[in-house]
């Protein structure tokens, strides 16, 4: 049985996705735009600094997805491509790029749903070329290296030295 | 496979807690949210019922700073144990990248500790992950209870890829770290075994 890839994003590749990401959140208005993988990890988000939350953001998102994956098995739809949560004070979109990447955009009732809608599937027919290739990609992850493992080895032990 | 942004040097592992229910995954992530520096870890999400059984998961988060100029982090997540949430057990597991299974040594728990584990393989097949390849340890829970299965009985039933075991008992602690330690590093010594 073959290793599954891992998802490898260049810096290239990178540069592409924050512009997008950037220009999304300008032009509808959105608080948060961020890309998440399916198994719940971010990858990108705009504004770049992120927090805690982000992290939980992306794990729920991912889930949330998942979950409607399944309801859509149930009623015999071949796939729900989209999620929206309304709130009173802020509403949240998700839609899937690829296989393995969902992108997701929080914002306040100022800014129309349409409006969302409409950009952000502009923004997918960018995206979805550059994180094909990065899902294919061969490169391998030669950064993480033996010196890689060694330090992070450390790092673990200086973690949870307070076991017990 | 972990997940690796080059431009944002950073890198993200994924460890999955499994085991049937009541075996204690959440007691272990939520000793480990408990007695971890907070300033390196995030919020923990739990999704439960009202009963506080889990749900959906478990959700934790743990920064280890940067190493080697690369932010690592560690997400950790556990699986609802009931049998009939295994859509949601499935789910969670996509993308591990390490496998904690729980297994609880008391004697009257040996079918679902079974079940589970099979469970647990099945699943991993169908996600196209090779169960023999994934980081795996097998974390021997409630050893300090009578009635228990002694640790060869356990790891004959629960351990066919000779993995690292650890005797715990995640209420008080003991090999919660321990346990976390070796999958994480098990984890990085297979990283760029592909």
């Amino acid at each position: 049985m073959p290793r599954r890839k891992g998802l490898i994003i260049s810096d290239e590749q990178m540069r592409v996705v924050e512009t997008v990401l950037d220009k999304l959140r300008r032009v509808t208005g959105g608080t948060l735009v961020a890309l998440v993988s399916t198994s719940g990890q971010p990858i990108s988000t705009s504004p770049s600094e992120s927090s805690s939350d982000t992290l939980s953001l992306a794990a729920l998102t991912a889930s949330s997805f998942a979950a409607t994956r399944q309801l859509a098995e149930v009623l015999n739809e071949r796939e729900f491509t989209l999620l929206f949560h309304e709130g009173k004070e802020s509403n949240l979109h998700v839609v899937q790029v690829t296989e393995r990447i969902l992108l997701l955009i929080t914002f306040g009732h100022d800014t129309q749903v349409g409006r969302v809608r409409l950009y952000t599937s502009r923004a997918l027919e960018v995206l979805k070329p550059v994180l094909q290739s990065a899902e294919n990609s061969e490169e391998d992850d030669a950064l993480l290296d033996g010196d890689y493992r060694q330090e992070l080895g450390k790092a673990i032990d200086g973690l949870f030295s307070s076991d017990d | 496979m972990a997940l690796i942004n080059l431009a944002a040097r950073e890198i993200n592992y994924k460890i999955v807690y499994y085991g049937c229910g009541l075996c204690g995954k959440t007691t272990n992530i939520q000793y480990i949210y408990r007695r971890v520096n907070p300033a390196t870890r995030g919020r923990l999400v739990s999704i439960a019922t009202e009963e506080e059984r889990t749900l959906y998961f478990d959700f934790l988060p743990l920064s280890l700073g940067t190493v080697k100029g690369l932010r690592t982090r560690f997400h950790l997540y556990t699986v609802p144990g009931q049998s009939f949430y295994n859509a949601s057990r499935r789910l969670v597991l996509q993308g591990a990248d390490g496998v904690v299974f729980v297994a609880d040594s008391q004697i009257s728990r040996l079918d679902e500790n079974v079940d589970s584990y099979l469970n647990l393989w099945e699943n991993l097949m169908s996600l196209d992950e090779d169960p023999a390849k994934i980081s795996m340890v097998l974390q021997l829970n409630k050893r300090d209870l009578t009635d228990i299965f002694s640790v060869s009985d356990l790891c004959e039933l629960l351990n066919h890829t000779g993995s690292p075991v650890i005797e715990a008992c995640a209420l008080t602690g003991v090999g919660v770290f321990e346990t976390l330690k070796t999958v994480c590093k098990q984890v990085i010594a297979r990283s760029n075994e592909t």
